[in-house]
């Protein structure tokens, strides 16, 4: 298949899926379902190829090239390295569970819905593979709206006001960053060089410490927003709780994933003195929002809140790892996107199983489910477990490596980060423990006689994600393996640089 | 005058010539038979914009100075054809259900862009008053075109001593400038800056004041809500973009032809009424809870951003980025007219009961009662907020593009914020059209399949426009190097 532009048809097949669902009726749900399905897998089947990618070729494989705006010099450009491969997967992983999942619970306007989890997905996959800052940005942008639109009208009864935050929120960083991508490219071009947008020309450049500085800032907000890094959080929980689970596992799963791939990928080979010189501020506010986010979770009484929360304090986990600069830490930064991806995705998806039969989240609600929903217990003790980080489950690896990597920046950050390891265990268990364990509430008593267990849909939507996150604690190799070139090449950037030494500033 | 004169002015006079063919077809055909206008108009009007592309690359100056044919006013030319032709297009139904006269509009709206056809080629300040006058008093007729309505009688007064007062601003520039330079070719004041002390200040400020009145630019932008609201609504689709267009040909040639050299003197004037215009309009429009007086401030909005490009242009020196800005300009005026345009005409289908205003809860749910008119109004908002891969956003980024490159990322950033504040309001109405059920007597659609066949048109264009703007962008830059 070599000659193939596989990452195209990665990225532009479930479009064809989208183009095929317009045309068929809005009644017949089968064939739109159908369609959907198939169009994800075939997605997924091609970046299966991508296995085949060589950690000690080529920087990045599989390229396509393309001129596509000549005017201004933007090219269609993808490329995948270790580091956008695993991303990759992780995307048409999770987008096929979410989209096998929304079979049943997904009744109204289905046809809308998988239009628009496809091109979501479009969206997504671009931004990982596209090598064009240009490019990457439309991307960004084109997976904004289907979410927007996701939650909007398949959300809960806070739908408005949750997607209307996230979208305004997520708007303002991006459009900052494209501010700052034009002022990189034409500080590139005013240097007598070509007009371009390409990543692999632009971030070889020197640019001056005041561009270095006020970009970085840009860049960190579109990135910071999308993590979310505390105190850019505050949309997440409201979308995360308004979402329907589909869209709350693609959120969690590879939304948020898009901030730390932006981080890796544009942020600290393209401004590198600004990143080593704003990494004790980054540093700082990951530790708050690593501690703050587990504090929070341990009182939210809603499930999916819970989960939202503990999310923040394991993406400030990613952005520690990150900015600490050195093997381990960028290493378990971006097992901890993997990791985090399925084990949250599994979990919202979980929390997705109890709410469609009882249209609850409220942990006072719940209680008592083991005796009723053993194998659904059991599940959901394998994912706590795995959010906690239990050794042997893909959540260990990622948090061991951040940790050690910031013992290497400092002891005390290590050391707090390292509290915060009980205090997740705290709040999962707690939770584990109130939902299947504590006598069941008058409520929950009424869903007695009709409470069922896991259905196989529902399995069969989670076996891929039970593999992983067992398959990836315990053979953590091959994906660090994958991601050591990118991660030392990103590291060799930054170690070079010297912080903004001649920082003019204009006060 | 000589042959040579009259050659180069060819697509003008067909155009006149088909106004009179137009008015006079108009007096005998029967009631029924009216109709007939719109395909004359529209198939002249094609005429005329093939015609206007064969003088593409001539670029000479005719009539002893007073007449400049060249690929600037060209372009400017075409895209008022296109404006014409999308107007032409969505007005018959709307106008039909009102039993509004089909003719005079089409004689009105044809008249209206002759005027912008000679602001466009204007090198003169008496070409460009007149041209403006052709162009806005036929302008203030259509605002004024629904006689027994009062909001309209009141746009159209409003429209009126409002214009008139910016014009008389306008021509007492004109006559101070005169008397500084002793000319009125655009050519030669230039001048007016440097050694026409405090005289030629005055002159230029009132020159800004009543161009900038004409494109509705904070704080001089007080007409345009009442003006808009009131007219018909494809009307006011085509007074929110087309006299706008050849407003901004008469900053254009005005300060970018004639003032040109000394924009470094007048920069900072632009970018202040840029940011000023920009943010008020967006400010305003967020409170709107009709959507047509909200599309109304934020054409507000837009005028700023394509100051933006005009301040950009100012700032620059190098030829390179000062081409940039005008570019900027033109691709902005373009897009932003076929999106607005088709943007208003929507707003006029969900008018079919006269009774409507064109408020939000007209949207609610039209996602599931009309999920291609949905889909279309849909894409124009984002086109509107600047979301990729729209026209729209790509008139942003060359803005943008524009700004950092002349050494104004303030400006750009400014831009940016901007940006995301009207995406508040314009997601707003996607909100209702996707994310609420309709309301108890949801407002009937028009399905006229004329003004479905311009929708489809100008949203293929705005997509296509916004994914392939390579072909526009080689005409932008020939037509910014003729000013130049």
């Amino acid at each position: 298949m070599t000659g193939w532009p596989i990452l195209s048809l990665v990225v532009f097949t479930p479009l064809i899926g989208v183009l095929l669902i317009v045309f068929v009726p809005s009644s017949n749900h089968r064939v739109i379902r159908g369609i959907a399905l198939t169009a994800a897998l075939a997605s997924f089947v091609f970046s299966l190829r991508l296995l085949g990618y060589d950690p000690g070729g080529a920087e990045f494989q599989y390229r396509e090239d393309v001129s596509w705006i000549s005017a201004f010099g933007m090219r269609y450009t993808l490329g995948v390295d270790g580091l956008s491969m695993v991303l990759v997967l992780l995307t048409t992983v999770l987008s096929v569970v979410s989209i096998l999942y929304s079979f049943d619970p997904i009744q109204t306007r289905v046809k809308e819905y998988y239009a628009t989890m496809l091109l979501l997905m479009v969206g997504m996959l671009g931004v990982f593979v596209s090598l064009d800052l240009f490019l990457f940005y439309v991307f960004w942008e084109l997976s904004l709206i289907p979410m927007y639109l996701v939650i909007g009208i398949w959300g809960g009864p806070r739908r408005i006001y949750a997607t209307v935050k996230f979208v305004i929120y997520t708007l303002v960083g991006s459009l900052l960053m494209l501010v700052a991508i034009l002022a990189v490219a034409i500080a590139h071009a005013s240097a007598g060089n070509a007009f371009t947008f390409s990543y692999e020309t632009l971030r070889g450049f020197g640019y001056a410490d005041n561009l270095q500085a006020l970009a970085f800032i840009a860049f960190f907000l579109a990135f910071a927003i999308k993590v979310p890094m505390w105190p850019f959080h505050t949309w997440l929980p409201d979308a995360h709780v308004e979402a329907p689970t589909a869209g709350s596992i693609i959120l969690a799963g590879v939304l948020l994933k898009l901030g730390g791939y932006g981080f890796l990928r544009y942020s600290l080979p393209l401004l590198p003195n600004a990143a080593v010189a704003f990494a004790p501020i980054v540093i700082g506010l990951a530790v708050v929002a690593v501690l703050y986010g587990a504090m929070v979770s341990m009182v939210q009484p809603d499930l999916k809140k819970l989960i939202a929360y503990s999310s923040v304090s394991h993406m400030g986990f990613v952005m520690l790892g990150v900015f600490v600069f050195n093997t381990q830490g960028l290493q378990g930064a971006v097992f901890q996107m993997i990791s985090h991806g399925v084990t949250t995705g599994a979990l919202f998806l979980l929390v997705g199983v109890i709410y469609e039969r009882t249209h609850d989240r409220l942990i006072a609600h719940m209680g008592g489910l083991n005796g009723r929903l053993p194998r659904y217990a059991a599940i959901f003790g394998l994912f706590t477990f795995a959010s906690i980080g239990l050794p042997g489950l893909s959540g260990f690896i990622g948090e061991f490596l951040v940790v050690l990597g910031s013992f290497q920046y400092s002891g005390w950050v290590a050391a707090a980060t390292m509290l915060v390891v009980i205090i997740s265990a705290v709040y999962m268990l707690w939770m584990f423990q109130r939902v299947f364990f504590a006598v069941p509430s008058d409520w929950m008593r009424r869903f007695w006689p009709t409470l069922t267990d896991m259905t196989p849909k529902e399995w069969l939507s989670l076996a891929p994600l039970i593999v992983l996150v067992v398959g990836l604690g315990v053979l953590p190799g091959p994906v660090l393996h994958a991601i050591t070139p990118p991660v030392q090449r990103i590291l060799d950037v930054v170690n070079a640089s010297h912080g903004l030494t001649s920082l003019s500033l204009p006060w | 005058m000589t042959a040579n004169d009259i050659l180069p002015i060819y697509p003008e006079l067909i155009l006149t010539m088909l106004v009179l063919l137009v008015l006079t077809v108009d007096l005998f055909l029967a009631r029924k038979d009216k109709w007939l206008l719109t395909p004359l108009t529209v198939i002249g009007l094609i005429l005329v914009g093939i015609s206007c592309l064969e003088t593409w690359g001539i670029n000479s100056t005719i009539f002893a100075g007073f007449y400049r044919v060249d690929d600037l006013g060209v372009f400017f030319k075409v895209a008022t054809v296109v404006i014409g032709i999308l107007s032409a297009l969505f007005a018959p139904s709307y106008l039909n259900q009102r039993r509004l006269p089909l003719g005079e509009f089409n004689v009105i709206l044809l008249f209206s862009v002759t005027g912008m056809f000679v602001l466009a080629s204007a090198s003169d300040l008496i070409t460009l008053f007149i041209g403006l006058e052709l162009m806005v008093m036929p302008a203030y007729l259509l605002a004024g075109y629904h006689k027994t309505d009062r909001y309209s009688n009141e746009g159209g007064l409003k429209y009126f001593l409002l214009g008139s007062f910016a014009s008389a601003i306008l021509l007492f520039g004109i006559s101070w400038t005169y008397g500084i330079t002793g000319s009125t070719r655009l050519a030669d004041i230039g001048g007016l800056v440097h050694g026409g002390g405090p005289a030629g200040l005055i002159a230029i400020a009132m020159l800004t004041v009543g161009a900038t009145f004409k494109v509705a630019a904070v704080p001089f932008h007080y007409w345009t809500p009442d003006a808009y609201q009131g007219a018909p609504t494809p009307i006011t689709g085509f007074l929110s973009v087309g006299p706008k267009l050849g407003a901004f040909a008469l900053l254009v040639r005005l300060f970018g032809e004639g003032l040109g050299a000394s924009g470094a003197d007048w920069y900072g004037a632009m970018a202040i009424l840029a940011i000023l215009t920009m943010t008020g309009g967006n400010i305003v429009a967020l409170a709107q809870t009709n959507v047509k007086r909200m599309l109304a401030y934020s054409s507000i909005a837009h005028t700023g951003y394509i100051l933006a490009g005009l301040a950009a242009f100012a700032h620059a020196t190098d030829p390179h980025v000062r081409s940039q800005g005008l570019e900027a300009i033109l691709f902005y005026v373009l897009g932003y007219g076929v999106m607005n345009i088709a943007a208003f005409s929507v707003v006029g289908m969900l008018q079919r009961d006269p009774r409507r205003f064109g408020g939000l809860g007209a949207f609610a749910g039209l996602a599931g009662r009309a999920p291609a008119l949905a889909a279309a109004m849909a894409v124009l908002l984002l086109s509107l907020t600047g979301i990729p891969p729209t026209v729209g956003f790509f008139a942003k980024l060359y803005v943008l593009v524009a700004a950092v490159n002349a050494g104004v990322a303030w400006l750009a950033v400014a831009i940016a914020l901007n940006a995301a504040l009207a995406a508040f309001y314009y997601l707003r109405v996607i909100v209702y059209m996707y994310m609420r059920d309709p309301e108890e007597d949801p407002a009937p659609i028009d399905r006229s399949r004329l003004t479905a066949f311009a929708l489809g048109l100008s949203v293929i264009g705005v997509l296509l426009l916004g994914i392939f703007p390579d072909p526009i962008i080689s005409f932008l830059r020939a037509s910014a190097a003729s000013l130049l």
